[in-house]
């Protein structure tokens, strides 16, 4: 009788220290790893090196100044303008001026936070040219 | 004659999920993290309605509640940021800088410091806002 020679089985690769190696990559990632949501408004732009043509700024008329005070209030013309109601107040002033250009000045005992609801305020308006000044040694 | 029982060669089938949440897991965090030089100091951004989004890539300042500054997680004084500013933006012309400042920041600080990286002849700063939750 003839008996069917006994296949011999394969080599097995030892799958552990892939596992392992994988672990500790994962453990890695999810402890260094930031999960902060994060946006950005721009401070400075290559395009506002260029000088504006000066159609567009005969165009916009003279700037509106609008001032940042200590407290984050905001004043135009020496008027306090209310927070919830700045943003429809800017964007009556751009309806009737399309190419407004709006100058802010800040105190600089005004925190930043109130310069970027006050930016806000205006990029909700629709206002597009937006500057800060910074007062000399402030 | 009584033959030994042969072992199995194959995985056994637990193991075998095991591995492939594992990876999963792996690719999620390696996908969806973004590892970044935290300040040595607490920073809570500024809130924001209308931000844009975050580019990635180039320097992050660091800037405290108190005006202590940082350049990628290392701490520095202010001429010291402004003159490495400088250096760096000779090799990389394009260089962006975020500026991650806290949201109770004087801007007697903030706009100081905006100037100055200006100055160093970086064209392309941002300040870093946090989105509104609601």
């Amino acid at each position: 009788m003839q008996l069917a020679r006994r296949k011999k089985p394969s080599a097995l690769i030892s799958m552990t220290s892939l596992i392992d190696v994988m672990l500790i990559l994962l453990v890695f990632f999810m402890v260094t790893s930031t999960y902060l949501d994060l946006d950005m408004m721009p401070m400075v732009q290559r395009s506002d090196e260029t000088v504006a043509p000066a159609s567009s700024t005969a165009a916009a008329g003279a700037p509106l100044l609008l001032q940042l005070s200590a407290d984050g209030s905001v004043r135009l013309r020496g008027q306090v303008i209310a927070a919830d109601s700045l943003a429809a107040q800017l964007t009556g002033m751009a309806t009737a001026k399309p190419n407004l250009r709006v100058l802010v000045l800040p105190s600089g005992a005004a925190d930043a936070q109130a310069l970027v609801v006050l930016i806000d305020a205006a990029t909700q308006a629709g206002i597009a040219d937006l500057r800060v000044i910074r007062p000399e040694g402030g | 004659m009584k033959l030994k029982p042969r072992r199995s060669l194959t995985m056994p089938d637990p193991l075998v999920s095991l591995i492939d949440v594992v990876f999963f897991l792996l690719v999620f965090f390696m996908l969806v993290g973004r590892m970044d030089a935290t300040a040595p100091f607490d920073v809570a951004p500024p809130i924001s309605i209308l931000g844009e989004d975050l580019p990635t890539g180039g320097l992050t300042v660091s800037v405290g509640e108190d005006g202590r500054m940082a350049l990628d997680g290392v701490e520095l004084d202010k001429s010291e940021l402004i003159t490495k500013l400088a250096q760096l933006h000779e090799n990389m012309p394009n260089l962006m800088v975020r500026i991650n400042a806290h949201s109770s920041l004087r801007l007697s600080v903030l706009l100081p410091l905006v100037a100055e990286i200006e100055a160093a002849g970086i064209g392309d700063v941002v300040l870093v806002v946090t989105p509104n939750p609601i």
